[in-house]
């Protein structure tokens, strides 16, 4: 029996081979660029076909923009040309863009003018889902005297033409081939760019990319990239500790604290172009009432919610990122104030939250850091001042099923949501979502908020449109509180130490042209 | 002739089972809330869009009108095309809009079977290990009731069985992968990347194969034959795996059915956590996305599964002792 016992053991012993475990970690050793992202693409390439920013990160890479706006806290406004080499706005609504020549795009055909207005004519069609332009295919007039120049003339739609002068910086240029196939055609099959790497395909959730050797600013040094679909945010930091991804992204605060420790890792921060709001449901009660949303918003400490964030959140008061256009810290801001919140209440007919509905707020769990943790906290301060508040936290796909405006008021009466655009433009968050064409998830309709919003885009020049974005258009967002921005996101990746040259957008996306590993 | 009417009227029986489930799958995921035509359009599509796309699905229809056009597929081997992921087989989100620009949507049954090897072949693995492990633990246990190396296969059980298998894979990552620098933890890239997962699958199925193993080698190892053995001559080693652990083999493979059936359940969490390729990963983000041809489809053929799995085992064990009839 003794002998049995121990020939089990030492069988056990024999189990574990430390040569072939070691050999294969060896073959985990790779030069191409591992990018795990926490969120999936969409199954359409059309850049035109989603807002989707796992996908817009993969476009970062793939494709070619006529600038780009590296969109830092202390410099928002700078503009960097890539495919543009000058931009002038000729008259208030007349822009020329004089473009770069000898580019071409990944297939071989070389980038003109034709791109340019072949992209802006089919971008702004109104049936193409992403709506990034500012009006569509009609109110635009896009001429082209020579291969390398492009007019974009406004006139018709009755906006200013410097509207595309930071849309230029978010706008993926397509082939004039591609559109001319239509948006069933390879448009919606593959990337096409004239950016650092070439599409190859799509191998599951993996979407492979190659160096572009004829790249207009010098060939790459990182030969590939992967770009994987990680959904569980431990899985992707595990799997940069262990050598298999370069780089990570949307770190939860703890995750930072764990991996700053770790000499083989390089943590990088940037204040990002997302905000994260409390949406109201203005067209319904009693969110209906500014009163109300003024009352709810002034008993919420944006303080407390810092602190559960870390360094995943930035302190901003404005409905705008500081790295955007425009950006203030309006002095209007509602602050915490159980007081002025108990006043309101009183005033729109609710003394103590008595007689107000029961309410519902909605939250996901599993894409934003910590949304389940601020929420109850929300949840709890509202409570106090007397709302009959109930915490809905849905798993992202039921979640972003709830999410926007429907006839008669979108589910639920609060929501909570960022909104993430890769371009200082400050329209493609107050016009999106505050304008009474589109109120996405308020549903709000306010002629006053129209006007002003029609007002700050009209403006003849830039300076004049800041000047009204920040003393008539924001404040009186900030005045009538459709949402509540309660802080600004900030974009944590953490890569593998020996990866160098990598420029980070405030969107998430990237600029690897310049990047190696030491 | 057993065999041909054993397995036609398991097979029968099999094919029922399969038949409640996938109604009772497809009942349940048309009652939950979540409405798939909105996340397959996206959240900004109008509410006229919707409906117009629900229509053209059929997905307006009377759920038993909707069953039997999907069962109708079925039979014919069409378990129809995912809501969401594109042919390529990417996993997607439902932010896009539904329009005919679109790529090809996957076909559910390439999906499974681009899948399933996957996470058979971890399976598989994680049995040899738990199998392997539960002898090495278990049979000297068995020989030695009462004594330490009963003792040890009994801590180690209660150690294994304590360990929730989340923790234990992200543990092992850390240690095997991370500091050891031993095995690839996340993704697949070849076979070594089945090994970390298999492992923690194997401390799953490990307790109660030892605990069974231990106690059917116990007692056969009491009964007359044994004595009866010995006294003609037999060796040691050849009473134990010809006759004691040959009588103890048919609990083991009754709960080994049933430990494998769980096993795809727990591959759900395992998959997720190494982000394995299989068909654990696949149903997450099936269940995630409201991709319910894709959840139907799975459910499908791990009833299958299931069905066969069990006609397998019984048979198997009628054949090792023919004095069982199933």
């Amino acid at each position: 029996m003794k002998g049995m016992a121990a020939f089990g053991a030492g069988a056990g012993l024999m189990v574990i081979n430390p040569e072939f475990l070691v050999s294969g970690a060896a073959a985990q050793a790779g030069k191409q660029l591992v990018f795990l992202s926490a969120e999936n693409i969409t199954g359409n390439w059309d850049p035109t076909a989603h807002t989707t920013l796992s996908q817009k990160n993969i476009e970062g890479f793939v494709m070619g923009f006529l600038t780009r706006t590296p969109m830092r806290v202390e410099k928002p406004d700078e503009v960097i040309y890539e495919l543009a080499t000058k931009i002038n706005l000729l008259e208030p609504t007349k822009l020329e863009i004089k473009l770069r020549e000898g580019v071409k795009f990944h297939d071989g055909k070389p980038f003109k003018a034709e791109d340019v207005k072949a992209t802006f004519e089919y971008g702004s069609q109104p049936d193409r889902p992403a709506q990034w332009y500012p009006g569509s295919t009609e109110t635009l007039t896009i001429t082209t005297p020579d291969d390398y120049t492009v007019i974009v003339d406004t006139s018709k739609g009755g906006y200013p033409a410097h509207l595309f002068i930071f849309l230029a910086s978010y706008l993926p240029m397509l082939s004039a081939t591609d559109i001319a196939a239509g948006p069933s055609g390879p448009l919606s099959q593959r990337l096409n760019g004239t950016g650092p790497y070439k599409f190859v395909e799509q191998r599951g959730n993996d979407t492979v990319l190659e160096a572009y050797s004829d790249y207009f600013l010098g060939a790459p040094t990182i030969p590939g990239i992967s770009f994987n679909f990680v959904g569980d945010s431990t899985t992707r930091m595990l799997s940069l500790m262990n050598g298999q991804a370069s780089i990570v992204e949307r770190l939860e605060p703890e995750q930072v604290a764990t991996l700053q420790g770790n000499e083989k890792v390089a943590i990088s921060s940037v204040v990002s172009v997302e905000n994260k709001y409390l949406w109201f449901r203005c067209s319904k009660p009693p969110f209906d009432d500014p009163r109300v949303r003024m009352a709810a918003c002034h008993a919420i400490d944006r303080s407390m919610l810092l602190e559960i964030l870390g360094e995943a959140g930035h302190a901003s008061a404005n409905y705008v990122s500081p790295v955007k256009f425009g950006y203030i810290d309006l002095p209007n801001y509602p602050e915490y104030s159980p007081e002025k919140c108990q006043a309101l209440l009183a005033e729109a007919g609710f003394p103590k939250g008595q007689g107000l509905p029961e309410l519902e707020y909605i939250t996901s769990v599993g894409f934003y850091p910590k949304t389940k943790e601020y929420g109850e906290v929300i949840t709890a301060m509202l409570q106090e001042q007397g709302f009959p508040v109930t915490l809905s936290v849905l798993e992202i796909a039921a979640w972003n099923e709830r999410l926007y405006d429907r006839p008669g008021g979108g589910p639920g009466h609060m929501v909570d949501c960022g909104w993430s655009t890769g371009s200082p433009e400050p329209d493609l968050v107050l016009r999106t979502h505050f304008h009474s064409s589109s109120k996405r998830i308020t549903g709000i309709v306010d002629p006053e908020l129209d006007a002003s919003l029609d007002k700050e885009r009209s403006a003849a020049s830039l300076e004049e449109r800041k000047q009204i974005l920040q003393t008539e258009t924001m404040p009186m967002i900030a005045a009538k509180v459709p949402s509540f921005s309660l802080f600004t996101s900030v974009m944590i990746h953490a890569m593998d130490k020996s990866l160098t040259g990598l420029f980070i957008y405030p969107d998430g996306s990237m600029d690897a042209s310049k990047g190696a590993f030491a | 002739m057993f065999i041909i009417s054993f397995l036609v009227r398991r097979l029968a029986q099999g094919a029922l089972i399969i038949f409640l489930v996938t109604l009772l799958i497809f009942t349940l995921l048309r009652v939950v809330p979540g409405d798939p035509v909105r996340l397959m359009a996206g959240g900004m599509a109008p509410e006229a869009l919707i409906e117009q796309i629900a229509k053209e699905m059929g997905l307006r229809d009377p759920v038993l009108v909707q069953f039997g056009r999907y069962m109708s597929g079925v039979v014919r081997g069409d378990l129809g095309q995912s809501f969401v992921r594109p042919a390529s087989g990417a996993s997607t989100g439902g932010s896009s809009f539904g329009d005919a620009t679109r790529g090809e949507r996957a076909d559910v049954l390439t999906l499974i079977g681009e899948t399933l090897p996957m996470t058979l072949q971890l399976a598989f693995l994680a049995i040899v290990f738990a199998m392997l492990f539960s002898f090495l633990v278990g049979i000297p246990a068995g020989l030695s009731p009462g004594r330490w190396p009963d003792k040890v296969a009994f801590y180690v059980s209660s150690i294994f069985i304590s360990l929730p298998g989340f923790w234990l894979g992200i543990v092992l990552a850390l240690l095997l992968s991370v500091k050891l620098g031993w095995l690839p933890a996340i993704g697949y890239k070849g076979f070594a990347y089945t090994i970390l997962p298999a492992i923690v699958l194997a401390v799953e199925l490990s307790p109660v194969l030892i605990r069974t193993l231990t106690g059917s080698i116990s007692s056969a190892m009491m009964m007359p034959f044994i004595a009866v053995g010995r006294v003609r001559g037999l060796s040691q080693r050849r009473i134990i795996f010809a006759h004691a652990l040959r009588n103890a083999s048919v609990p083991l493979l009754n709960l080994l059915g049933i430990q494998i059936s769980g096993l795809l359940g727990g591959v759900l969490v395992i998959e997720f956590i190494f982000d394995y390729p299989g068909l654990g990963l696949l149903t997450i983000n099936a269940v995630l996305q409201r991709d319910f041809p894709l959840i139907q489809g799975i459910a499908i053929v791990t009833s299958v599964i299931f069905v066969l799995i069990n006609i397998a085992v019984d048979l198997i064990a009628t054949l090792i002792d023919p004095r069982l009839e199933y």
